[in-house]
């Protein structure tokens, strides 16, 4: 845990990259579609043969926060030569959008089964420090800002209400013979993520985004943390 | 700083009171403290004010070392320039506290004033001083007389206290409560809140026997973790309402993850007092209309209400506010119906809950006296909100006297919250100086009254998810 935020203040890095963060969320017992670093092609297409097909392949770089606005993410690789032409042009896409950018490589992720959309973030109050918010991924959060805020450290009855103080809820809950999503998953998850950020000081802001809810379970399937500006 | 609570203790209830720097022609300061039941002095280096001091039979020393004795409050109103030296004195004689009226400092925004915030502050911290302040209106404590204006009370009674980072908003708080038959046992305004912070005052209140219902007014908290973390626990002893003034969406920055970016100042507060178990109040009115719930009425986190109003229309009027409020209004038993049929007026009137009952209740309080037996017994009932009649008011008081009496047996035969609505256009057409007299003297009587069907719901909304929550947590 402490090498990858040490290595990243070492680089005067605060965003760290979708691998990096994944790991840490790993270790910290989050459920998290993790992503492997591929700096070669061949490389890549050992990691999906590993992991089994179709995988997704998104851009690693530290310095593109939205890969999907350079053309940085691909879904539904089925096969080896699906990876490799994937790679190839991924890297001509990235480098006519954002020439400048540092590229690590590419992430390989087993593309998780859909469900439904859920965002899971914290970032730091000015006055109250570090809080969570929940809420569906997609329009509902970027337009329609449904949202609930929590201040760190949650207790259990917390994520509870904040699953079920969206304006959402029912999509959770199964509409149109959709089954139920699994709430207690969701609720778990959220603890875990306050249990995550009230140990980990030096967490400015986290995104998970999307987490999928699924009727059994829950999976963070793309992360993200920035580190506070000066080590904490 | 770590704050010395017995100190603390001895500065907001004093036995001795300083006042210094206090000017005439009107002496404020020391003219507030003349039901003070403790030893009051001054202290004036002006020649000029120290004649109108001594008038008043107060003694005056030129500094606050020549004061005798132990000195548990200073109230300091110098200039900010001497601020530093009296703070000095006041660590050297080791007074129990100063409440510092003093402004000019980091409210300024000039660099002088926060300069001198500074010095004070270092070194009442050095010296463990307990300050107030600076740039406030200080220490209220009813029993003790202690004021900062002569609208407060003294005299025994209260268990509600107020902290209040504005003067004026502790001030009207104190005195809105008075009017309402409430009396506040002490408010402390907290101004800069340079030494003693939000969550000191709220920890001694915690402590404090005298205090058994909170309320705050605050624009924003300067050790919002530990704030927070405070907040929760007192919450499930005390209730606290919060009027938090400065609500602002801004505090949303640009940031580079989507959680951050709706992050606003709004947000948070509102999830914080939400999680804490605060009441949450947008304006006085909100704010003092809780209040009346909280202290009057019996704990209940039940929802089924009846609605006794006085036309068809109103009927309508008090279902739409308080089903808005997260009311249920249930049907009645058909125990409760027989009964009722057995006298109520049908013709012109309702009382399947919503009651229209001006036809059945007239200038006799005989059949109110019925409606509120049976609903007393009746199991779907769990609360009632009635159209009070402030009619004849001008005339006298017996006739709201009765009703009155009607409201507390029921509410002491129950345990169930009762509430008073006394809006203007009811039947009986009485001037609206008349209601007005009609709702302060109910308040005084004991029954949580308001001017509108939505602020009696908003106001009952409130205190029942307040109890829920304390039903919740096991509190």
């Amino acid at each position: 845990m402490a090498d990858i935020i040490t290595s990243a203040r070492a680089d005067g890095r605060t965003l760290l990259t979708e691998v990096e963060s994944k790991q840490l969320l790993q270790e910290a017992g989050i459920p998290v579609a993790m992503a492997h670093l591929a700096k070669k092609p061949k490389k890549a297409v050992e990691i999906a043969d590993e992991l089994g097909y179709p995988v997704v392949m998104k851009i690693v770089s530290p310095d593109i926060a939205h890969k999907s606005d350079v053309g940085g993410v691909v879904v539904g690789l089925r096969d080896a030569k699906a990876v490799r032409k994937a790679y190839k042009e991924m890297m001509e896409r990235v480098e006519e959008a954002a020439p400048n950018a540092k590229i690590d490589g590419v992430a390989i992720q087993t593309m998780a089964k859909q469900g439904t959309e859920v965002i899971v973030g914290s970032t730091t109050d000015p006055q109250f420090g570090p809080v969570l918010m929940f809420g569906l991924g997609g329009v509902f959060v970027e337009v329609l800002k449904d949202v609930a805020f929590r201040v760190v450290p949650l207790e259990g009855r917390d994520a509870k209400q904040m699953v079920r103080e969206i304006k959402g809820l029912p999509i959770l809950q199964g509409v149109r013979g959709q089954d139920p999503a699994d709430l207690e998953a969701i609720e778990s998850l959220i603890l875990r993520v306050s249990d995550f950020i009230e140990t980990h000081p030096e967490i400015a802001e986290l995104d998970l985004n999307p987490v999928f809810a699924y009727p059994d379970g829950a999976l963070a399937v793309d992360a993200r943390i920035v580190l506070t500006e000066v080590p904490a | 700083m770590n704050v010395d609570r017995e100190r603390l203790h001895r500065a907001l209830n004093p036995k001795t009171v300083v006042v210094v720097g206090d000017k005439g022609p009107n002496y404020q300061w020391l003219s507030n403290m003349s039901e003070f039941t403790g030893q009051l002095y001054s202290v004036q280096l002006d020649e000029k004010e120290i004649p109108g001091i001594e008038e008043k039979g107060i003694t005056n020393f030129k500094g606050l070392m020549e004061v005798p004795g132990d000195v548990d409050l200073v109230v300091c109103a110098v200039p900010r320039q001497v601020t530093p030296f009296i703070v000095a004195d006041a660590v050297k004689k080791g007074v129990g506290g100063v409440a510092m009226f003093t402004s000019g400092f980091v409210e300024t925004g000039e660099e002088l004033g926060a300069q001198l915030q500074e010095k004070i502050v270092t070194a009442a911290r050095e010296g463990g001083l307990p300050l107030v302040g600076p740039n406030c209106m200080g220490v209220y404590n009813r029993r003790l007389g202690v004021k900062f204006t002569n609208n407060q009370e003294q005299g025994e009674g209260g268990e509600i206290s107020v902290i209040s980072q504005s003067g004026t908003h502790g001030i009207a708080i104190t005195v809105g409560a008075q009017h309402l038959g409430l009396p506040i046992t002490r408010t402390i305004s907290i101004g800069n809140a340079a030494v003693l912070n939000e969550a000191d005052y709220l920890e001694y209140l915690r402590d404090d026997p005298d205090t058994s219902v909170i309320v705050m007014y605050l624009e924003g908290v300067r050790d919002g973790r530990r704030f927070a973390k405070l907040l929760r626990e007192v919450t499930k002893v005390k209730p606290v309402i919060i009027w938090r003034g400065g609500r602002t969406k801004a505090g949303a920055k640009a940031a580079q993850s989507h959680t951050a970016s709706l992050a606003s100042d709004d947000a948070i507060w509102d999830a914080l007092l939400r999680q804490a178990g605060a009441i949450s109040a947008d304006s006085l009115e909100e704010a003092l209309d809780v209040l009346q719930c909280i202290v009057r009425l019996p704990r209940s986190s039940k929802r089924g209400l009846a609605l006794i109003a006085m036309t068809g229309g109103q009927s309508v009027a008090i279902t739409d506010q308080f089903e808005k409020g997260g009311f249920d209004v249930p049907e009645l038993e058909q125990k409760s119906y027989d009964k009722l049929a057995e006298f109520f007026v049908t013709i012109g009137g309702s009382f399947r809950n919503p009651f229209d009952a001006a036809s059945t209740i007239g200038r006799e309080t005989d059949n109110l006296a019925k409606i509120l037996d049976i609903l007393s017994e009746d199991s779907h009932i769990e609360g009632v909100a009635l159209e009070m009649q402030a009619r004849d008011f001008d005339q006298g008081t017996e006739r709201v006297d009765g009703q009155v009496e009607l409201v507390l047996k029921y509410r002491e035969k129950t345990g169930q919250p009762v509430v008073a609505l006394m809006p203007e256009g009811s039947v009986g057409q009485m001037a609206p100086e008349t209601i007005t007299a009609a709702r302060y003297y109910v308040a005084k009587k004991g029954v949580p009254v308001f001017p509108s069907f939505s602020r009696g719901a908003q106001a009952l909304g409130r205190a029942t998810r307040y109890w829920a929550w304390r039903d919740e947590t096991g509190s």
